[in-house]
């Protein structure tokens, strides 16, 4: 069926549809409408929902609830986040599958409530203290922010981590047209569950890239969680060879996994010189975009990336190995993932389209940015030495 | 530390032209603004500019209305200094500024606006440790029961029984008693503050403003987007809280002595709560609120005689 919902609402039912069961929010503009769909949404009983008196509650609850055994979420925006940055850490080492969405707005501080950014994108990545990895999703429209929520619960879940998803106030507070029931989506994915008995780990590193069986804390196992470095049974310790052992498959369970968490939609042309990668409220222009160029006669790959960290390198490389010679990138803030790209690919140029004043790029924008890049290329290649 | 800086040699300093607006004549909340018609946080504004008498105080407003409100070029509303802080650090900012003022031998008292989401929620462990530390600040906080800045949630100073969009069958939990966990840190100052009296708003700013130390001032604020209740009722509202006993006038001194300033009046609740579509849900059992409103005061009687103002100026 064809319905006609914002942002905000696609998270909503793609939470439902993975199976969340709790739900601790504070109000913030452009996501509190997150909060109160919940509230109507669980009144059922379906699950639990709880407004909270500040960010850091309501994270904390969610994983206080995860711990024991819910599929927890939350949404917020730029200023939230930051409130839950140390808990998203306590998330990170305790193991904790939950499911962080972020509708971004313009930063930094209160910035514009109202106004729309795609800020976030490093701040996400990098939102809490030690520098350890957890896996960032974006969407560009209704129809992703769905699918992307749904999916965020499958890798929380597999991976036991705190999974964020990007929106922004236009995906957000926009309505569009969307056949949520056409949308096809993978089995709904549960944690590994401990035994009921035999020796029991909960923080077990059985291979790098697994994570541990799951017991409910105050279950049949005995269960302890600490945002403390500690070893496979939970006991604090000071033993070198224990925390490397932790901290390490805390980075490897994400990165060993990156081929896995990869969510791109190419559309590739084996010809084409000039490969556009966009995301987030951008992507819609990139698109259009794409259409005008090629419509001019102008051959162009694309890249949407729904997956942002891990970087989705490998199907970044297959776009670009064919001879692209540049690298567009437009995007809602000051060049941010541009910079990343930068890293990634020395040997490119990345041409960074950006906007951050609160409005949006206009597709024509992208198209006389490539048209120029592609003329001024030809006129260099004639000029004589 | 050094911290000469005057307001007038920073403007100077930095090239400010006559678009800064340093019109010392301005009210604090100049005509113009965009906040809605019969808001009780606009009237409570315009009544501290005019208790103040022309002295011109340093605002620390939080997330929250009161902050929408100073406005986008030209439409800014505040004829004074503001700062806007983080929802929870309000308490904190202010203290900053009025410590470094301190220093510097300045007297402007600094003053924090908050709503009550900013006071009874997110903001209640900066303002608890201003508190504590007896900060000289004057904390307003308009209690307009909900958060209206982010489209009418619920708070915990949201009363029992009200229809928000975060509880759509009417709350369940009570409201939080500001008041008494404010006295329960025995600051020199702490008072309900209300737009329907006028004479009794007015001696209460200036005891604060006479007062060191830190004080608090709860304002209920009248909100006819939140309450759904109309505009020009609301003056009205607020007079039937305080006659029916939901919203008591009262002041505690040093959080040790009380003085009732309006008793209820034998006006029926229904009178308040039949004029605001909020209390729908919880007009089937208006006991409930009955049971509340006696309990409030035989707690606060209890609390006059035992431990009554006496002589305390004002």
């Amino acid at each position: 069926m064809r319905e006609f919902i914002t942002g905000n609402q696609a998270v909503v039912r793609g939470a439902l549809r993975a199976g969340c069961d709790y739900v601790a929010g504070y109000p913030i503009t452009p996501a509190s409408s997150i909060l109160s769909d919940f509230v109507r949404a669980f009144a059922g009983e379906l699950g639990i929902v709880v407004q909270t008196e500040d960010e850091i509650a309501a994270i904390g609850q969610c994983i206080g609830a995860a711990m024991a055994g819910a599929r927890a979420l939350t949404a917020t925006s730029g200023p939230g986040l930051s409130l839950y940055s140390e808990n998203i850490g306590l998330a990170q080492m305790g193991e904790t599958p939950l499911v962080i969405v972020d509708c971004q707005r313009m930063g930094p501080a209160t910035g514009g409530a109202t106004a729309t950014g795609d800020g976030d994108v490093i701040f996400a990545r990098h939102v809490t203290a030690g520098g350890y990895p957890l896996p960032v999703l974006a969407a560009t429209d209704a129809a992703s922010a769905y699918r992307l929520t749904y999916e965020a619960f499958n890798i929380a879940e597999r991976l036991r981590t705190p999974v964020i998803v990007l929106s922004s106030k236009d995906i957000a507070l926009t309505r569009q047209t969307v056949d949520l029931d056409a949308i096809s989506l993978p089995p709904r994915l549960a944690r590994r569950a401990a035994a009921d008995n035999g020796p029991y780990a909960p923080y077990a590193v059985d291979r790098p890239e697994s994570s541990p069986a799951f017991a409910p804390i105050g279950g049949l196992r005995r269960v302890r969680f600490t945002g403390s470095i500690h070893d496979e049974r939970g006991l604090l310790t000071i033993d070198r060879g224990k925390i490397e052992r932790k901290l390490t498959h805390l980075r490897d369970k994400i990165a060993m996994n990156a081929g896995s968490l990869e969510d791109v939609d190419a559309d590739l042309d084996g010809r084409a010189r000039t490969l556009i990668v966009s995301y987030g409220v951008a992507d819609g222009a990139a698109r259009v975009a794409v259409r005008l160029l090629r419509r001019g006669g102008t051959r162009v790959s694309h890249v949407t990336l729904y997956s942002l960290w891990p970087m989705p390198v490998r199907a970044l490389r297959d776009a670009v190995e064919p001879g692209v010679e540049r690298i567009v990138v437009p995007e809602l803030n000051i060049g941010l993932y541009a910079d990343e790209l930068r890293r990634v690919f020395p040997a490119r140029p990345i041409e960074s389209i950006q906007r951050y004043d609160g409005g949006l790029i206009a597709p024509r924008t992208i198209v006389d940015h490539v048209v120029r890049a592609e003329s001024a290329k030809r006129t260099e290649a004639f000029q004589p030495c | 530390m050094s911290a000469t800086t005057t307001p007038a040699a920073a403007a100077t300093a930095c090239g400010a032209g006559p678009l800064m607006c340093d019109d010392p004549t301005a009210h604090l909340l100049r005509p113009g603004n965009t906040n809605c018609a019969g808001c009780g946080m606009s009237i409570g504004l315009q009544w501290l500019d005019q208790a103040l008498g022309g002295e011109k105080p340093v605002l620390v407003i939080p997330a929250c209305c009161g902050i929408v409100t100073a406005g986008a070029f030209p439409t800014s509303a505040y004829g004074v200094p503001t700062a806007a802080s983080t929802f929870a650090s309000a308490a904190a900012v202010a203290t900053g500024i009025a410590t470094v003022q301190a220093l510097n031998g300045e007297t402007t008292p600094v003053i924090c606006w908050t709503g009550d989401g900013g006071t009874y929620d997110i903001g209640v462990a900066t303002l608890s440790a201003a508190a504590e530390r007896n900060e000289d600040l004057i904390y307003i906080c308009y209690d307009n029961e909900i958060y209206g800045n982010t489209g009418g949630q619920r708070s915990s100073a949201t009363p029992e029984g009200v229809v928000t969009s975060t509880s759509p069958r009417g709350k369940t939990e009570r409201k939080k008693d500001m008041m008494s966990i404010m006295a329960a840190h025995r600051i020199p100052y702490a008072a309900t503050l209300s737009v329907a009296h006028r004479d009794d708003f007015m001696r209460k700013l200036r005891a604060a403003r006479a007062t060191k130390g830190f004080r608090f001032l709860l304002l209920l604020s009248p909100c006819p987007t939140g309450w759904k209740s109309e505009p020009e009722e609301s003056v009205e509202l607020i007079d039937f809280a305080v006659r029916c006993g939901l919203f008591p006038l009262y002041e505690v001194f040093d959080g040790a002595r009380y003085r009732i300033n309006a008793r209820p009046d034998g006006t029926p609740l229904a009178e308040y709560l039949t004029r605001q579509r909020r209390y729908a849900a919880a007009a089937g059992d208006p006991a409930r609120l009955e049971r509340f409103v006696a309990e409030q005061w035989k707690y606060l009687e209890a609390m006059a005689k035992a431990f009554p103002a006496g002589d305390d100026r004002v």
